[in-house]
């Protein structure tokens, strides 16, 4: 694998190399800047042309290399561009830190000016730093909620919506006995979006992944031990699809679409997720159960917009950028995008008004700790092995990934 | 055969001392593409993993080998080591076992001989990846093929089972997958070598009054060899290089319960952004690879020379 990785490697090499070679030659004062971005939805490509071609015919003089990729493709591509020497000029992305780490990114300062910087989120706009300075900006957000179907809940005799673990346990359970063929909650501990599911669930108990206070990592706590430990007891007892560990948050997704899931943790664009699976399901959306001890949160997730530093594309990336947040462009962003939340106070006024709930639920929004450079590492091994914490010892699994963390750094 | 490796010597002998030099424009381009190909990567190779690699992906400077001490140091490498021997073994010895009788099947003269031939190929004209998703879907926990019609069958009493995220069943369903993209190429290997044994020699077992096994046991099988071995050696590097099945059917999972080392590498790189053992981990796959090739080259020179 690595060999093939290589070779196709060297012919990316030599394929780009050869487009500068050529996009230099023509016109000394043309500049190219490469844009690479991730296709949320299908309407993406269709978005970013329209926009690029307004974008050139309002700068002469700077043309847009526009590739569009699926998250899948620009997660491993985005590993893979620095070290080939194909770094875009501008990547969207849902991590940022490791490249502002490694001196690679333009500051936001040095991008926008004083009064567009103001109108992004705070909240937001805080996520984007690293070691205290911001080097991307947010492209949109989203926030997750607890999601149930009616039917199966109320004809289960759940009369109220869990709001405690130990309400979400007992409504199982009547679920279990009036519908031996649903599975009462779905808990998708795949490697996909493990990382997310385990922090909504601990979240409740007060669990985190990293201590902001102490800089230290504290994934293998008391208090994830305990999470970790109440997931396993669900499992235990059959009140969760088979192999959590195993299954994708888009195989839960589906279950839960087809009518077999009674509850399920989810996020912002999940009712469109279900509109496309043509699901006929009657759903209600809540905030997340929390343990005796906890408090409800939600989860907050953010991705990003990034310019690397390259002789001469200073003014280029910064016309692109200020172009794409353009209140009208920036609102056919989020209409292409599909139902996230956006990322500037000024589009937040004008959202869709089943976006609400999440919105409101934002104050009580925990974050995954994406200002640390370590965080794009840590994160995978999260998502690769927590999951079998519900399969093997749960302390033993959290330990593993503690030690992955600590190597990998606070900074 | 024979009459190659007689004559090699000869026309080395007539050949001039600069008879590189002169066969340099006709080898010349090949030898350029593997340098580009295969020596310049490998080489490449090498060095990152002796380089201190970021997750954002640049490059810190020399690190020695604590790439590879990283690496060895993995509480998980063990398991994924033995558990890509065993995939291997079984892979390889299952494939070859099953493609034995099926290319004696096929060597039979009998209507639709042809349509049968072809069909066989269907699995390894394939793409990998779009066999292993045919497969996904059939193997789905609530609505694949294969869990319907057991329940049908009335053969699941209610609880489907989970064969691909199920860690019990998964790895095996892997192993068969694999098995089934195989079979095709072996069984055509197998053919051939069966089609080259001259048939006089069958023909006067036969007269001698061999029964059909003994001619089997006594004069095919052993004229096999040679295909055998072939099939087999090309068997091991190219499922000990299998990818997308596992890829595409369990990534690995759950944790690193279904992963080889091919997939354990791309994952420590690709999803877990631990580029630096990952490297060492890519090195220590290619070696392998390079052995699996010299033991090769080994025993071809090794036949070449007896028969």
């Amino acid at each position: 694998m690595k060999k093939i990785g290589l070779r196709r490697l060297s012919a990316i090499a030599a394929v780009s190399l050869s487009a500068t070679v050529l996009s230099v030659m023509p016109a000394q004062a043309e500049t190219t800047i490469k844009v690479l971005t991730p296709n949320y939805t299908d309407a993406m490509p269709a978005y970013y042309a329209d926009l690029n071609k307004r974008f050139e015919a309002a700068n002469p003089g700077i043309k847009v290399e526009h590739t569009n990729l699926s998250w899948d493709d620009i997660l491993v591509k985005g590993r893979t561009l620095v070290a080939t020497d194909s770094t875009p000029d501008i990547l969207n992305l849902n991590t940022f830190s490791d490249y502002a780490a490694a001196g690679l990114l333009y500051k936001a300062d040095d991008l926008f000016d004083a009064k567009t910087l103001s109108d992004f989120v705070p909240a937001f706009i805080d996520n984007s730093k690293y070691d205290g300075v911001a080097y991307a900006v947010p492209d949109l957000a989203s926030a997750r909620m607890f999601f149930y179907n009616k039917k199966i809940l109320y004809t289960s005799g759940v009369n109220k919506v869990p709001t405690t673990w130990d309400e979400v346990t007992a409504a199982a359970k009547k679920i279990k006995a009036k519908y031996p063929n649903v599975y009462p909650i779905a808990l998708p501990l795949g490697s996909e979006e493990a990382q997310a599911e385990f922090a909504i669930w601990t979240g409740g108990n007060k669990g985190r992944y990293f201590n902001n206070k102490k800089k230290k990592w504290v994934i293998n706590s008391k208090a994830n031990v305990e999470t970790m430990n109440y997931l396993t007891s669900l499992v235990k007892a059959g009140l969760t699809q088979p192999n959590p560990a195993s299954t994708n948050r888009t195989d839960a997704f589906k279950l839960f679409s087809q009518g077999k899931v009674g509850m399920i943790n989810a996020s912002v664009f999940f009712p469109s997720t279900l509109k496309d699976y043509k699901s006929k399901v009657d759903y209600g959306v809540a905030p997340f159960p929390h343990s005796a001890k906890g408090k409800s949160i939600t989860l907050g997730v953010q991705d990003y917009f990034m310019a690397f530093k390259k002789p001469g594309n200073e003014a280029a990336v910064k016309a692109w950028l200020n172009f794409l947040f353009q209140p009208t462009n920036y609102a056919g962003f989020l209409k292409a995008a599909g139902g996230f939340i956006p990322a500037t106070k000024s589009a937040s006024s004008a959202v869709d008004s089943s976006l609400l709930p999440f919105i409101e639920q934002l104050p009580n929004a925990i974050f995954y700790p994406g200002d640390l450079a370590a965080w794009p590492k840590v994160s995978g091994s999260i998502q690769t092995q927590i999951g079998n914490g519900v399969n093997k010892d749960p302390k033993s699994v959290l330990n593993k990934i503690q030690k992955v963390a600590v190597a990998a750094g606070t900074k | 055969m024979t009459s190659i490796s007689l004559d090699v010597p000869k026309i080395k002998n007539r050949r001039p001392a600069n008879s590189i030099i002169n066969a340099l424009p006709w080898i010349g381009p090949a030898l350029l593409l593997i340098v580009l190909v295969v020596v310049w990567p490998a080489i490449e190779l090498i060095r990152i993993s002796l380089t201190k690699i970021t997750s954002a992906g640049t490059l810190e400077g020399f690190n020695g080998l604590g790439n590879y001490r990283l690496l060895f140091e993995n509480p998980d490498l063990k398991a994924i080591a033995i558990r890509t021997v065993i995939w291997v073994l079984s892979v390889v010895s299952l494939t070859i076992l099953i493609s034995l009788p099926l290319a004696q099947l096929i060597n039979q003269n009998f209507p639709g001989r042809k349509f049968v031939r072809w069909a066989m190929i269907v699995p390894w004209a394939a793409s990998v990846v779009m066999t292993s998703i045919i497969w996904k879907w059939m193997l789905d926990l609530t609505s694949g093929e294969f869990n319907l019609t057991l329940q049908q069958l009335g053969l699941q009493n209610g609880q489907p089972v989970d064969w691909l995220r199920d860690p019990r069943y998964s790895f095996f369903v892997l192993v068969w997958i694999a098995v089934f993209v195989s079979i095709p190429f072996t069984t055509f290997v197998i053919l051939a070598g069966l089609q080259s044994i001259p048939h006089d020699i069958v023909e006067a077992a036969q007269v001698d009054g061999a029964s059909s096994w003994q001619v089997y046991r006594g004069i095919k099988f052993p004229l096999l060899r040679n295909s055998l071995l072939i099939a087999t050696i090309i068997n091991l590097i190219n499922v000990f290089n299998s990818f997308p099945i596992i890829w595409a059917l369990t990534r690995g999972g759950p944790g690193y319960d279904t992963d080889t080392m091919i997939t354990f590498a791309y994952k420590m790189a690709f999803v877990e952004y631990n580029m630096g053992p990952s490297t060492a981990l890519g090195v220590v796959n290619f070696a392998f690879i390079m052995l699996i090739v010299l033991i090769y080259l080994r025993v071809t020179k090794a036949t070449r020379v007896q028969v």
